[in-house]
Parts: C-alpha cells; sequence; structure tokens
C-alpha cells in the first residue's frame, strides 16, 4: 500500500506534467489534435486524482496543493485554454468543410481525389475531436 | 435463371471469399473499392444481362473514379475505385440524416435481393438508400422497387443512375414517408445503416408506420445490415445488433447472409444481413 507521502509525490509528479502541458497550450496558437487530446486526457486525469484525494487525505500539504491545482484548472484551463481550443476547432472545420465543399464542383484527377481523401479524414478527426472537447464543455457546465 | 437458397448461399460465400481474397492483394489508395466479376462462372452463376446491369451502375455512378480488370484467385473481376467523401460532407450537414452515407457492394446488393425475391417477396423498398444500389439491383430482378433517401444530393445522384432502370427514387424522410402511396403488397424493407449508427431509430419510425397499415402489418419482411464488431455494443438479444428490436416489434429472423460492404472491406468479419417477418 502506498504511503501518504508517495501519493502526494505521485499527485505532485501529475500536476507538473499538467502544467507542462498547460504552458505549452498558452505559448501556441493553433494546437494539434495529439496535443488537445493529451491535455485533455490529463485535466481528467488530475481532476479525477483531486476529488478522490481531497476525501481521502487529512494532509494539509496535499490538500494545499489540490486547491492550487484546481486553481490552475479553474483559472487557467477552463476559463482561457478550452474556449480557446473550441474556437480554434470550430473555425477549422468550418473553413475545411468550406474549401473542400468548393473543390466539389471540378472535375479531380484520381491523384487529385486521392490527395483531398486525407483532407477529409483530417477533417472527420478534429470533428471528433470537437464532439470529445464539446463533452468536456457540457461536464464543466453541469459542474 | 432462377437460383435456388443453397445456391444463392454459395454465391454469397463465394463472393466473401472472393473479397477476402481481393483485401490481401489490393494495394491502392481509394477510399472505397469493389469488385464485379466479368462474366458469369461456375463461382458465379449470375445471368449475363444480369452482369452487364451491375457493371452499367459502376461505370455510370460518379462515386467510381477508376476502374481496372483484375483476376482475383480464378475470377476475371472488374475492380472499381471510389470516393463518398463529398456525399459523406453533404450527409452529415442534415441533421434528420440518421446515418452517414457508406455503401454495400454492388455484388452485396444483388445477393441481398436476389435472396428476398427467393423468399416471394414482390417489392423492395430500400430505406436510406444511398446511390439506390439496392433498389437497382431488385428492379434487374424484375420486382417492383422504390428507394427513399432524405439527402437531396444523393437522391440526385439516384436520379442519375435510374435513367435506364427505374427504380423510383423518392427524396424524403422515411419517417414520415406515406407508405400508402406506393400500394404494396408483400413488400421487403432494407434499413440502411447499423443498429448503433441510427439504424435502429430509422428502424422503430419506419416499423411503425408500417405497423399502422393493417394489410402490411403481418405481410412485409425487414432486412437489417449487422455488425458483430467489438467497436460497437452489442445487443443483448443478439442479432447482430437487431436482437431486441426484432423481439419488441414480434418479428423472427428468417436467415442471415454475410455480405462484403464498404465499410468492412478492411475487417474480417463481413457484414451479416439479418432477414425477419412477422411471427
Amino acid at each position: 500500500m502506498a504511503s501518504a507521502e508517495d501519493i502526494s509525490q505521485m499527485f505532485h509528479s501529475e500536476y507538473l506534467k499538467l502544467q507542462n502541458l498547460i504552458n505549452t497550450a498558452n505559448s501556441k496558437t493553433d494546437m494539434n489534435i495529439h496535443e488537445i487530446v493529451e491535455t485533455y486526457y490529463q485535466i481528467m486525469n488530475v481532476s479525477s486524482m483531486a476529488t478522490m484525494l481531497k476525501q481521502q487525505t487529512k494532509s494539509n500539504e496535499l490538500l494545499d496543493r489540490i486547491r492550487e491545482t484546481e486553481k490552475l484548472i479553474s483559472e487557467q484551463f477552463d476559463s482561457v485554454i478550452h474556449p480557446k481550443i473550441m474556437t480554434n476547432l470550430s473555425a477549422s472545420i468550418q473553413e475545411m468543410t468550406r474549401a473542400l465543399q468548393s473543390g466539389n464542383s471540378t472535375e479531380k484527377s484520381k491523384e487529385k481525389i486521392e490527395s483531398d481523401a486525407k483532407l477529409f479524414e483530417e477533417l472527420r478527426q478534429k470533428m471528433s475531436t470537437k464532439e470529445f472537447v464539446d463533452q468536456y464543455e457540457t461536464g464543466i457546465s453541469h459542474d | 435463371m432462377r437460383l435456388g437458397f443453397l445456391m444463392i448461399e454459395d454465391l454469397a460465400k463465394n463472393l466473401v471469399e472472393l473479397k477476402n481474397e481481393f483485401a490481401k492483394s489490393y494495394d491502392g489508395k481509394s477510399q472505397i473499392q469493389e469488385v464485379i466479376p466479368k462474366s458469369t462462372s461456375s463461382l458465379f452463376p449470375i445471368a449475363e444481362p444480369h452482369l452487364e446491369s451491375l457493371h452499367r451502375f459502376a461505370t455510370k455512378n460518379p462515386i467510381y473514379y477508376n476502374y481496372f480488370e483484375k483476376k482475383i484467385g480464378s475470377v476475371d473481376c472488374v475492380v472499381y475505385e471510389g470516393d463518398i467523401n463529398r456525399y459523406w460532407l453533404n450527409s452529415i450537414q442534415h441533421g434528420s440524416s440518421k446515418a452517414p452515407f457508406s455503401p454495400t457492394w454492388i455484388m452485396s446488393g444483388y445477393v441481398v435481393t436476389l435472396f428476398a425475391k427467393h423468399l416471394g417477396f414482390s417489392e423492395v423498398i430500400d430505406i436510406g438508400s444511398g446511390d439506390g444500389r439496392i433498389a437497382f439491383c431488385a428492379k434487374i430482378l424484375d420486382m417492383e422497387s422504390f428507394s427513399i433517401e432524405i439527402d437531396d444530393v444523393l437522391v440526385d445522384l439516384q436520379k442519375l443512375l435510374s435513367k435506364t432502370i427505374d427504380f423510383h427514387p423518392h427524396c424524403s424522410d422515411a419517417a414520415t414517408f406515406d407508405y400508402n402511396s406506393l400500394n404494396l403488397k408483400h413488400p421487403i424493407f432494407f434499413i440502411g445503416g447499423l443498429a448503433q449508427m441510427g439504424g435502429n431509430t430509422l428502424a422503430e419510425d419506419v416499423l411503425q408506420k408500417i405497423n399502422s397499415i393493417s394489410h402490411l402489418k403481418a405481410n412485409s419482411g425487414w432486412v437489417f445490415a449487422g455488425t458483430f464488431s467489438q467497436k460497437y455494443a452489442p445487443d443483448p438479444k443478439n442479432e447482430a445488433g437487431w436482437g431486441s428490436l426484432i423481439e419488441e416489434h414480434n418479428l423472427k429472423s428468417i436467415q442471415t447472409i454475410s455480405l462484403p460492404t464498404a465499410w468492412t472491406f478492411h475487417e474480417t468479419e463481413s457484414t451479416p444481413y439479418i432477414f425477419s417477418q412477422s411471427i
């Protein structure tokens, strides 16, 4: 069984990973799908750990760290980065959809059809990432 | 030429084997691809005029942008390469569209309608019909056929393909369509889409409409495209995702035939088509 100190250290290490991801997100105007998924995954990971540990720990140090983490998520991620990701994804999906629709009217070569198929695949990935991000939005709006 | 059930079953098995053989050797980059035997053979004892019609459907169909001949196993075939991305883009913009367009193989459409005819049904109604290939196949088998599709771009495509063989494309929401207007006697309904991909809701809506027409309630057949893929939640009553709906609507499963489809091309399992009718 892990000691209170081990748990505290594990939480701190996950917090640092999250802080890194948030710093990267803050420094970029546009994140790729992998970075988006990785960041949300870590947010959910740390949030669940925080919820669980808050009920179990009596350590003031850990409780302070949990409060600090929740503040980071609420003030930096939920209020700034998450809305920015939603806006960028929506704009990118709209732009790609428009571009792909406008290219449909012309006769295309086999090569062009097959290279456009990659853009359609990218669009599908963005749409499914947007669905995932929308679910997070639903979660925080019910909190 | 009229094929009995065992021959239809063999035809389906041979088609699945042909697809598996083709999938192993296919190195093209197309989004969708399928094959049609070039001529009649012992493995594919299909009337030549029917085969010609199937090839014509593919060559006239703008979703296919390339075709070439290829010997697959011992069968001379034509490979058709296609792309349905633009139709996908349009179909997802329809609020009431239950599932994006992804076609069955033309040859699979032929086999399922052949079996529908063998069962004695006189009309095929292809619900969520995409480019109308099932309704087209029914028509070349001299059955009456109707194709219902909500997406106007796909219906325009159907109109183009129904110029020589009219399979009656209707641009309509199948959930509100007036089925009395078709004067159906002994129809079989093909439901487009997997149960887990909106097919269940679509089937529920159409079953309710048909069950409200007294002479059709006990006289109609239903065909559902199922899946055994672990990507989808299984149905507690099985039937490849359709068991609960079949039970709730007092239907019984008559036969399941597995066939190739665009969405199972890269998978080992083919698509099970579940034929059912009222108990």
